[in-house]
């Protein structure tokens, strides 16, 4: 077969290649470049510059930065405290309740995740659900103020993300051979050495894949904190939004853009030297 | 006894979990039947809000824009993927430029629609439904090409070295052997990525311009002005839309992992 391949034209192979590199690796490339460069008023070259990338790197903007890489890192471990259970569930729960279960977690996640940020409105606003039975059980007086809050922000991540960390997770503990836990157990280790030391470093392709799935869209996430923060918190995505979108603003916001993913990248590389440590068997001294 | 323990425990997680993300939906489609808005409490069972909805006119265009961006996205990028994997069939190292599609899953979609949206500017490319099946594309690209290819490395080579020796060409033994056996795994794929495109929310929301408005960005502007029963009307039909789909795909039964 593989002598066939000289008769073959390239060109079949071709599109979906050239389609990558043109609307996808071109451009990040330009973003990356056009924050080097610096423009006149009229919108001529007028020759490179870091001014703009340095112009990010004070106290105000790094602060931006770390709260979604806070946002990100927070919503991926809610995530897996909240998944994994879950998955643990889905895998080794009866056929008939599983396809059931799967059903449920998925038709959410395949339906307009701005639908349910307007659901949550309706349980959180200050004349909301969760008010109105809070005061009519005569636990609160006074409406608790629950929207526009780091709770509703972390609340609507974690709602729109799950799945995202489930999926994984539940195909990496399908197949896991259940007699494997069942051995340890038999042979005297403890349920949690068990899990720390046979169910989760046999996992760790699915921890690892579900753990960056949430954490990589989290950072940039801009639709949830600004609907569900009302303006009042700043995260990368609505600072590149906002220089985007802004007139004369955009080699800002490139800069921005490609200062916020370098950092992005060198703490997801940690993280995930970071995972592969904790998740280590041979961590753990006998 | 600790495990037991722990089934309970995981059993209660469950529980809330499920509860968790049903609370909010249940809730939406109840008061899609309320007489009166949001948040005045139940007064009496109605249709109007449907009726409203169904006679909307701007939803409705909104609907067909994003039917037809997925469509075309879907469409475009399953080709081009099939394309690819024909290629890797008649012998084409594929493997050296699959990397390319992972980068996907390690650049945020903001930056990718934030980069998009300069890069249509600066070669003046006008915004509008042109660019959004560009961008959506890509996204399905993204999906497409490394579940299709894991895919056809999965097939049984044997199968398609029978077809060979027994004289049928590289060309006939890929529409004959491999084509069939990857028609599964493709539409379940094309699925996916048209419920995606479908729902998208942030790559249109910087490629589509003032022109063309999908249905994520129509329910944008209803949100900003307000609580509006109309809302929870759409959920209910795009629930209803969504679980159909979700039936869809399971009875394809192709084991296509969605990750």
């Amino acid at each position: 077969m593989k002598s066939s391949s000289s008769q073959i034209p390239f060109a079949t192979g071709a599109p979906a290649l050239i389609w990558q590199i043109l609307f996808f690796y071109l451009p990040l490339a330009l973003i990356a470049l056009s924050s080097f460069i610096q423009l006149s008023e009229t919108g001529e070259f007028e020759g490179l510059t870091l001014s703009h990338l340095t112009n990010f790197l004070t106290p105000t903007y790094m602060k931006v930065i770390g709260s979604s890489l806070l946002l990100a890192f927070s919503n991926a471990c809610l995530c897996f405290m909240i998944g994994y259970p879950l998955a643990y569930f889905l895998a080794f729960s009866n056929k008939k309740y599983k396809n059931l279960l799967l059903f449920l977690l998925i038709v959410p996640f395949w339906t307009n995740f701005l639908l349910h940020i307007y659901a949550w409105f309706y349980l959180l606003e200050h004349k909301g659900l969760i008010n109105q039975l809070l005061m009519s059980l005569g636990i609160i007086d006074t409406p608790a103020h629950l929207i526009n809050s780091r709770f509703a922000i972390m609340i609507m991540m974690v709602y729109y993300y799950l799945p995202f960390m489930v999926l994984p997770l539940y195909s990496s503990l399908e197949k896991f051979n259940y007699s494997l836990i069942e051995a340890s157990l038999d042979l005297g280790a403890s349920w949690s050495n068990t899990v720390r030391r046979v169910l989760l470093p046999l996992t760790s392709p699915g921890i690892r894949a579900g753990f960056f799935l949430v954490y990589i869209p989290s950072f940039g996430e801009f639709a949830i904190p600004e609907l569900m923060g009302g303006d009042k918190f700043m995260f990368v995505g609505s600072v590149v939004a906002q220089y985007i979108l802004g007139e004369g603003t955009g080699s800002l916001g490139s800069a921005f853009t490609l200062l916020s993913c370098a950092i992005l990248l060198v703490s997801a590389i940690l993280l995930f030297l970071a995972i592969g440590w904790i998740l280590n068997p041979r961590r753990h001294r006998v | 006894m600790s495990n037991r323990l722990s089934r309970v425990s995981s059993l209660v997680i469950v529980s809330l979990t499920y509860l968790f993300l049903y609370v909010p939906i249940v809730v939406l489609l109840v008061f899609s039947f309320n007489k009166e808005r949001f948040p005045a409490p139940w007064t009496g069972f109605t249709f109007k809000w449907y009726n409203e909805l169904f006679h909307s006119l701007y939803l409705w265009k909104a609907f067909a824009n994003s039917l037809i961006v997925a469509f075309f996205a879907t469409l475009i990028s399953s080709a081009a993927g099939l394309c690819l994997v024909f290629y890797a069939a008649q012998g084409g190292r594929v493997g050296r430029y699959m990397a390319l599609f992972y980068g996907n899953l390690i650049i945020p979609e903001t930056v990718l629609a934030v980069s998009l949206l300069s890069f249509f500017s600066s070669i003046k490319i006008p915004l509008g439904l042109t660019t959004l099946v560009l961008a959506h594309t890509v996204l399905g690209l993204g999906l497409v090409v490394p579940i299709l290819y894991a895919r056809y490395l999965e097939l049984d080579k044997k199968l398609t070295e029978a077809s060979l020796v027994l004289g049928a060409t590289p060309t006939q033994t890929f529409f004959k052997v491999t084509f069939p056996l990857l028609r599964p795994a493709l539409i379940s794929t094309a699925l996916l990525v048209f419920i995606i495109s479908f729902d998208d929310f942030i790559l249109s929301y910087f490629t589509a311009g003032s022109s063309a408005q999908t249905l994520s960005l129509y329910i944008l502007s209803m949100l900003r002005s307000g609580v509006s029963p109309v809302v929870n009307a759409l959920s209910a039909l795009l629930l209803f839309l969504s679980s159909f789909f979700v039936l869809l795909f399971f009875s394809l039964k192709t084991r296509v992992r969605i990750f």
